[in-house]
């Protein structure tokens, strides 16, 4: 007899309990139904995240076009200012007048 | 058995029955599908998605100015104004608030509300505060639509070389047309899934196609030299009662346009109220007109450059020369006996550019097919016959008459009659004089302006060598003499130096038998300083109502804008 086989017969009243977990229809059918609610959840979360950050960037996007629009009216407001007709007007009113000799200087 | 058979029969009839149904539906999925698939697909897209244009921004237009770059086109928003009367409640109310922000008369306002209309348009540039105005009052069918427009600082300063942008977004006329697709850039698109309401919903089908702006540009041209031209016209053009005139300024050695205006002119923010369109041109490329003695510099330029003619060769004046049985004379009946080159200049004498013309040829005593095939050459080398390529909408050219016609023509057209040209022809032609011969090609664009706003600059166009360095010397040299003892005497300035050629030149009917008894076009054209050029001016002044030739009507002009031209160039007087 060898060594396994003593071991064996020493043994042979011992007994192994199987874990009885059986899944039944319904039990698959609400594990299923958690899963698809689970990631329902995580689908409407994300689709939330996207549709906030859609908003964010949509107000971005109106800021952005509202200071363009900004911008433009400054810049024809800084053309305006500086156009030769206001610089004229601005010229006399601060009693400057044209010079009619100019002189060049030699440079030493 | 009967009954069996009978039980077996009606199922398979079901059955076939069933399956014929199949069969149809299965026929028409197929029919739907694969067949008017396509078909049925675009309707679908048509109603389940909506493309949405995004306008592209108009490149900005600029001037270099010594402390950067300032706009003379710039983009705004403006709305249009208009009603629709079905909607109106109260139309005394209606008209006389509107009448009191967009200053039109409450019954003017009163009569378009009653049309039968439903859109009557009011006013296609209402500004964006007045449009706030009008909205605060929520007027019943009132409507304003917002729409992209352009804006002039300058106003009617740089109106004919820019032209404007119409109610539909196209340039017109001057720059604005010439470079309407670089300047209007690509729309953009967003293609987007909309729900049944057609509100648009995120999709990852959506598609966006950013627009692409406009390019912005810097033009060469100088705001404080262009008001002093414009001054000097206007000035000239009030003093000889005259209709029209022009005047340019060009650096010879680039080409660069400092300033150019026509007068009478127009505003181009206020292009709407223009009634004669003839002012929306600039006629300083689209004006042909018959240079007359201006035109001398280049027959003589042509007669140096071959060798035919020095500035001593002499000849003698009688006064007068016929050809092919026509005479022609010397303005005035002037008849100077022997006379020189130089004399032909600065005496601005017929005789001597028909004697010029004979020497180009075979036989120096007369036109031959040879000597005018001669000037035709160097005509068309000066750049005559054909557009410059200035950035400007509708330049035009004439065509310069073949060699083989008339002998009379070239005859005349030595001294600048029976051709016509254009302000920016003759003035790259003389620009070419002063460049040591060469022809540059004449521009207003200094470059494109980058979103840095920094000025990516254009080489100048060097065309071609005309004539020779000496004999562009020799030209100068000829021209000054027409300022120091001859017609253009009224811009003398003491220490400068400058070199010009005067023009008078007769105007042609329109039925085209002869020209006009009283009408007469006065030029000048030069460039100073004569030894070492910083700009060529054609100052051109159309019909004047005095009495006098081109040294009362044009030189002037040209002495007022070249003393602040030496001044703009810091050109010291040489003590001479």
């Amino acid at each position: 007899m060898t060594a396994a086989t003593a071991s064996m017969r020493r043994n042979q009243n011992i007994t192994r309990n199987k874990l009885a977990f059986q899944t039944g229809p319904i039990s698959v059918g609400v594990m299923l139904l958690g899963l698809v609610i689970l990631l329902s959840l995580l689908y409407l979360n994300q689709i939330t995240k996207t549709s906030v950050f859609n908003y964010k960037i949509s107000n971005l996007q109106n800021k952005q076009s509202t200071l363009e629009t900004e911008k433009q009216k400054l810049q024809i407001e800084a053309a305006r200012v500086q156009s030769l007709a206001q610089t004229k007007a601005n010229a006399i009113n601060g009693g400057l007048v044209k010079t009619d000799t100019v002189s060049f200087v030699t440079a030493r | 058995m009967q009954a069996h058979f009978r039980a077996r029969w009606r199922l398979y009839a079901l059955t076939s029955g069933f399956a014929l149904l199949w069969c149809v539906a299965i026929g028409r999925l197929f029919y739907v599908q694969a067949v008017k698939g396509g078909q049925y697909a675009s309707k679908a897209a048509t109603q389940q998605s909506r493309k949405f244009e995004i306008p592209a921004q108009r490149g900005l237009v600029y001037l270099q100015e010594s402390n950067g770059l300032y706009p003379v086109a710039l983009n705004t928003e403006v709305y249009n104004l208009a009603i629709d009367p079905k909607f109106v409640k109260d139309e005394q109310k209606t008209s006389s608030s509107l009448s009191e922000i967009i200053n039109i008369p409450a019954q003017e306002l009163k009569n378009k509300l009653s049309t039968k209309s439903r859109y009557v348009e009011i006013n296609k540039a209402v500004s964006a505060d007045k449009a706030d105005q009008i909205q605060k009052l929520a007027l019943p069918g009132v409507i304003l639509q917002k729409r992209a427009s352009r804006f002039y600082p300058e106003g009617p300063l740089f109106a004919q070389i820019l032209g404007y942008v119409n109610d539909d977004g196209k340039g017109q006329y001057g720059f604005e047309q010439y470079s309407d697709d670089q300047l209007a850039g690509n729309t953009g698109q967003y293609n987007t899934v909309t729900d049944a309401l057609g509100i648009p919903i995120n999709s990852a089908e959506n598609r966006l196609i950013e627009p692409k702006n406009g390019k912005n540009y810097a033009l060469t041209l100088d705001r404080g030299l262009q008001t002093v031209a414009a001054d000097a016209l206007k000035t000239a053009i009030e003093t000889n009662k005259a209709e029209s005139g022009s005047i340019i300024v060009m650096e010879p050695s680039t080409g660069a346009i400092k300033a150019m205006v026509n007068y009478p002119t127009y505003d181009s923010n206020d292009f709407r109220s223009v009634k004669d369109y003839a002012l929306f041109s600039n006629r300083s490329v689209s004006g042909l007109f018959e240079p007359g003695s201006g035109f001398k510099a280049i027959t003589m330029a042509a007669g140096l450059d071959t060798g035919k003619v020095t500035p001593e060769t002499k000849y003698n004046d009688t006064g007068e020369v016929v050809v092919s049985g026509k005479t022609i004379r010397n303005a005035e009946n002037h008849k100077f006996g022997i006379q020189n080159m130089t004399d032909v200049v600065q005496k601005s004498l017929n005789t001597g550019m028909v004697f010029v013309l004979e020497q180009l040829g075979t036989n120096p005593k007369l036109i031959t097919l040879a000597s005018k095939q001669v000037l035709r050459d160097y005509i068309e080398k000066f750049g005559f016959g054909k557009v410059t390529g200035i950035e400007q909408a509708g330049e035009v050219s004439s065509k310069i008459k073949p060699a083989n016609t008339y002998d009379i023509d070239y005859a005349n057209m030595s001294f600048g009659q029976g051709i016509s040209v254009n302000s920016i022809q003759l003035l790259a032609a003389i620009g070419a004089v002063a460049n040591k011969g060469t022809l540059v090609k004449p521009t207003i664009v200094a470059g494109e302006v980058n979103n840095d706003q920094e000025l990516i600059p254009n080489k100048p166009v060097e065309v071609r060598s005309v004539v020779s360095p000496t004999a562009a010397a020799q030209t100068t040299q000829m021209m000054t003499q027409v300022v120091e003892k001859g017609s253009g005497y009224l811009t003398r300035m003491k220490g400068y130096k400058i070199a010009g050629k005067t023009g008078t030149a007769q105007v042609p009917r329109a039925d085209g038998k002869g020209y006009e008894d009283n009408k007469n076009i006065g030029s000048f054209v030069g460039f100073a300083p004569a030894d070492d050029p910083k700009f060529v001016m054609l100052v051109r002044i159309d019909y004047p109502k005095v009495d006098g030739f081109a040294e009362k009507t044009a030189v002037p002009a040209f002495a007022t804008v070249a003393k602040e031209l030496f001044r703009y160039y810091q050109v010291p007087p040489s003590g001479n």
